[in-house]
């Protein structure tokens, strides 16, 4: 009995002891194994579909550089050749602008035709020191522009014509 | 007062560009003299004043374009109006060193069979 006893003891030991050290072996082998299928198959084994949650495909959002030029394509920009003296070309003198000049306290221009009106606006603010309450334009017959230029009110037209020279 | 172009070039770009301002300003009260029946000493002035303007800017944009140049010569990108204007097919043309490549064919048959002098003898 006791021969019997040991002898199960003793292959009950050596069937324990084992597998605590080959489970860690066992574990090991795994692994490695499943490592070297991965890299022989490649990464194309996986199938892994993405979540679509409309049915739609929008484009996705790349990056997006700012411009960084090596060099300005021209040397210098062009500079702006409708200056405030090129804008506004003379006053009239007319009989009708000058009525226009004691009653309605404006100023009566020939512009250049690409002029408009804000332009004008600045332009005579910038050469006589004015405020202007508006502006109306037409373009003559001749194709120039005629600019009526409302002076505002606490300033006066009579002054300004004489300052420029036009009575 | 008549302006002469070699004397301003000297000058810098603000002075430059202050008396291009009273040429201009001084342009405007000759055109409203026009306007009004001025002086024919005033209405003959116009010309003179205009090409005076037109003498200030061009010495402006000459010494601009000048400054520009000397500051891209050793650059390797320039921009495209300070490069070699020429035609679009010489532009587009191969370069000299292009021209000269030749084939690995080529080259051997040169190196084999140059071209010989002979002398006649008498």
């Amino acid at each position: 009995m006791a021969p019997k006893a040991k002898k199960s003891a003793a292959k009950t030991s050596k069937a324990a002891a084992p597998p605590k050290v080959d489970a860690g072996v066992v574990k090991a082998k795994e692994k490695a194994l499943r490592a070297k299928k991965s890299v022989v198959r490649g990464t194309h084994d996986t199938k892994y579909r993405k979540i679509r949650t409309s049915v739609h495909f929008r484009r996705p959002k790349t990056l997006k550089l700012p411009r960084a030029p090596k060099y300005p394509r021209k040397s210098v920009n062009k500079t702006n050749k409708l200056d405030q003296y090129c804008l506004i070309k003379y006053p009239l003198t007319t009989e009708s602008a000058m009525k226009k000049i004691e009653d309605n306290n404006t100023l009566v221009f020939i512009v250049d035709k690409r002029a408009n009106k804000p332009m004008i606006k600045m332009a005579v603010k910038k050469l006589y020191d004015i405020e202007v309450a508006k502006v109306n334009t037409l373009i003559r017959p001749d194709c120039e522009k005629k600019a009526y230029v409302r002076i505002a009110p606490d300033y006066d037209a009579l002054d300004i014509a004489n300052k420029i020279g036009i009575i | 007062a008549k302006v002469k172009a070699k004397e301003l070039r000297g000058k810098k770009k603000e002075e430059l560009l202050k008396q291009l301002d009273d040429l201009k300003k001084e342009l405007q009260i000759l055109r409203v003299a026009k306007v009004t029946g001025g002086a024919a000493a005033k209405l003959g002035k116009i010309y003179t004043v205009r090409k005076s303007v037109a003498r200030v800017l061009t010495v402006i944009k000459q010494t601009q374009k000048d400054n520009l140049r000397k500051f891209y010569r050793k650059k390797t990108h320039k921009p495209k109006d300070l490069r070699q204007k020429k035609t679009r097919a010489l532009r587009r043309a191969l370069t000299p060193y292009e021209l000269s490549l030749k084939s690995k064919k080529e080259l051997r048959k040169q190196r084999l069979y140059p071209l010989r002098k002979y002398a006649v003898k008498e």
